[in-house]
């Protein structure tokens, strides 16, 4: 009799998981489905490189109604701003529409996640632009990571030309607007008032913060934002 | 060892099966009587436990047939909506089904529609629902201050709901609020359902689903790789595709589509072997089948109501009275660009000279499209700046945002028909999907009968997420017009306070009114509250 309510209970149990599962939602990356671009055209080969890496790495783009499409191979042009996503299905690399999307983000060969928005630049030569976000908050530090094709001396590029990198920062606030900055000491605590900037100096003396290249300045910003130091802007 | 075992899986299941206990979904109109033509008001609260963003309300005659239908967002686990009913219903008992794609759960209310021409039947006897599992509600321990018992025609109310503060703490969400006249001698059921769900069906989050499949035309069999493509014509067209599994099945996920939208299906072998059968889904609400139904006998005094109710339809048809407000559609300003890209160039054929057809058109107008017939057979080509030539695919040709596969629908389309030509000069992606360039063509009257129906091809109007609507509040300038209102108040969202001050005039219709308070408590029972007065 216990044997007999025991596979009934058993089976009972059984129906009910089967239920259960058939309410589940089926899985797809529907998303990927929006993705709207038009065939990527090789550049002309020079030395140096015009895009940000040279291998496809995994990232995910934002549409602008905010939902997102993951596991897609993407590459930075920063040569000609753009973003490309390779489509395994069709083996063909797209460039994906850039007023389509908010931003994307990949992770790098360091492991790193690299984070790519885009805004309305409304300085010189304005436009939409990826701008990758350093750092993010109500005031955000931003690096327009553009390459230009331009002379070179001989002796590096038998055609006299290569892609070099341009590399420009900015901090920039909603409403604001964009204000530039230089990988250096000063050009940070110019954006202090003078008595925060005295405390700024304090802070970074005291975190032991070194300004060498654009990870220290990224350390430098995220230090004097951790202890509140608020910038004039 | 054995007993323990079967005790502590028994206690097991005990406890786990109170914790799964299901809510139902709670179903309220604004009355039980309408004459056929009339607009019916509905309120829903929805489980807390409630997956699917989109709930289902159904008008179903007592055959089991969908009458019509809406389709509503749930916010905040509950929502409201209307359904016209159709002039030429006929008399009799009919049920509206609330359900959602994956809920088991149904919840039927039982209402009685006349026919406003035949009135209601010679034999006095009629058809309601005689389920048992009638869905439970507490009555709550709220007051009514300020409603008399009597008012006059155009009377003036006010009156106070007093919550105590132990209801205010348990109140889980809105209250719903309203007054309207009350049919005499009918108390419909409402009551619930289980029915099993069918199997891999997909929740329905932010819009309502469009499912179907397709067949080869030739074996009857699901087609395997079909493409489906589904477009939604609009000054910026719409456009969704699916690539058909085993099963042959597709679904689109129409999300935040609000009202009627025009929807064309199509569906194609991309080899273009096989000729295929697009079929859609249809809708089954009741899913467990019909309920069972007894024969009740129509009281003098419900009869008298019908009539009168009759009279004040015809009157508030001649004088249109407009009960509904219906609320602007919210405009999704995302994506404001055709889904084939910006175009490389619009060209508008009447600003030039008039030319007959659209072998002309291409010829004078459409420089990079070349659309030639050789032998009578179309062509259409479009030359690609990267490529320094033609592509040798055909592009993708739209007509007024529905994409065409036989160019024979264009080639005497002339400069009089079209308002603009955009053409796309590159090779488009979108998706998984490859366009050869694009030439988009926009008629002078866009009403998609050129395009026509066929097996591969369903046109149709698809009632998506039905919009908010209020009740219209009769105005001062408007005293000398007839006031035939049978809902005084309908506050379907009311924020719970401690002191809620409603107020409302009475029409110029005599008789019985119920001023009725819904509202669901934190364990998810629902408890009422309701007080009757007359308009004489």
């Amino acid at each position: 009799m216990a044997n007999r309510i025991l596979s009934i209970i058993t089976l009972f149990g059984l129906f009910a998981a089967s239920s259960l599962a058939a309410q589940e939602e089926l899985p797809k990356n529907l998303n990927a489905e929006k993705i709207k671009g038009m065939s990527f055209i090789p550049y002309s080969s020079f030395s140096g490189s015009p895009y940000l890496s040279e291998k496809f790495l995994i990232g995910e783009i934002e549409f602008l109604d905010g939902t997102k499409a993951g596991n897609l191979g993407l590459r930075y042009s920063s040569y000609r701003d753009e973003i490309i996503y390779y489509n395994t299905y069709l083996s063909s690399q797209i460039v994906i529409d850039k007023i389509s999307i908010k931003g994307f983000s990949f992770t790098d060969g360091n492991g790193v996640r690299r984070v790519f928005r885009r805004q309305n630049y409304t300085g010189y030569l304005n436009g939409e632009r990826f701008f990758e976000v350093l750092s993010d908050g109500k005031i955000s530090l931003l690096a327009y990571r553009k390459v230009d094709l331009g002379t070179c001396d001989p002796s590096y590029s038998k055609l006299g030309l290569a892609y070099q990198q341009s590399y420009t920062y900015y901090m920039y606030a909603a409403g604001k607007g964009y204000s530039p900055l230089s990988l250096n000491r000063n050009s940070l605590l110019s954006k202090f008032d003078k008595p925060n900037q005295k405390l700024a100096k304090k802070v970074l003396r005291k975190n032991k913060v070194m300004f060498t290249d654009e990870a220290s300045f990224v350390l430098a910003w995220n230090v004097l934002k951790e202890n509140g130091i608020s910038i004039s802007f | 060892m054995k007993r323990r075992i079967i005790t502590g899986l028994l206690l097991f299941f005990a406890l786990t099966g109170k914790a799964q206990e299901r809510e139902y979904f709670n179903l309220f109109t604004d009355r039980d009587l309408y004459i056929s033509g009339e607009t019916l008001l509905l309120k829903v609260f929805a489980p807390s436990d409630e997956q699917s963003g989109i709930v289902s309300v159904d008008l179903i005659n007592t055959n089991g047939k969908i009458i019509s239908g809406i389709s509503k967002k749930i916010i905040d686990h509950q929502t409201d909506g209307f359904i016209d009913l159709p002039d030429s219903l006929s008399s009799g008992c009919y049920l509206l089904c609330t359900s959602t794609k994956t809920n088991p759960t149904l919840t039927v209310k039982e209402i009685y529609i006349s026919n406003q021409f035949s009135g209601l039947p010679e034999s006095n006897f009629a058809l309601r629902s005689s389920e048992t599992n009638s869905v439970a509600e507490k009555p709550a321990a709220l007051q009514i201050d300020g409603l008399d018992t009597t008012y006059k025609t155009r009377g003036k109310a006010n009156l106070t709901l007093r919550l105590p503060s132990e209801l205010l703490s348990q109140i889980n969400e809105n209250l719903f609020v309203s007054v309207a006249e009350i049919a005499p001698g009918y108390n419909p059921n409402t009551f619930y359902r289980i029915a099993k769900p069918k199997k891999n069906q997909i929740i329905e989050k932010e819009g309502v689903i469009l499912e179907g499949f397709v067949k080869d035309i030739k074996t009857g069999e699901p087609f395997k790789n079909g493409i489906v493509f589904l477009s939604i014509p609009d000054t910026i067209p719409r456009f969704k595709y699916y690539i058909t599994g085993e099963d042959g099945h597709f679904n689109f996920q129409l999300d935040n589509y609000f009202g009627k939208i025009p929807v064309v299906v199509q569906g194609f072998d991309p080899d273009e072997k096989r000729l295929l059968k697009v079929v859609l889904n249809n809708r089954d609400s009741l899913k467990s089948g019909i309920p069972a139904f007894e024969t009740w006998t129509i009281s003098p005094e419900f009869r008298k109501s019908t009539m009168d109710n009759i009279d004040a339809v015809t009157f508030s048809k001649i004088f249109n009275c407009q009960e509904l407000t219906i609320a602007p559609i919210p405009v999704n300003k995302t994506d404001d660009y055709p889904f084939y890209g910006v175009p490389t160039e619009v060209i508008d054929p009447q600003l030039f000279i008039e030319l007959p057809n659209f072998t002309e058109i291409s010829r004078e107008l459409l420089p990079g499209v070349k659309f030639r017939a050789y032998n009578r057979i179309p062509s259409l080509q479009v030359f690609s700046p990267a490529l320094h030539n033609f592509f040798n695919d055909q592009p993708l040709l739209l007509l007024d945002g529905i994409p065409i596969r036989d160019l024979n629908v264009i080639k005497d389309l002339g400069s009089k028909e079209i308002d603009r030509i955009e053409v796309c000069h590159s090779k488009r992606f979108y998706g998984n999907l490859v366009f050869y360039g694009v030439v988009a063509i926009y008629t002078s009257k866009p009403d998609y009968n050129r395009v026509a129906e066929s097996d591969d091809l369903i046109k149709l109007n698809l009632n998506v997420i039905q919009p908010n609507v209020t009740l219209n509040v009769p105005l001062e300038q408007r005293l000398n017009e007839m006031d035939l209102r049978k809902v005084l108040l309908w506050k379907p969202s009311l924020k719970p306070e401690q002191n809620i001050n409603l107020d409302f005039e009475t029409s110029d219709i005599r008789g019985n009114y119920k001023l009725i308070i819904h509202g669901k408590t934190k364990d998810g029972s629902t408890f009422y509250k309701e007080q009757i007065f007359e308009v004489n």
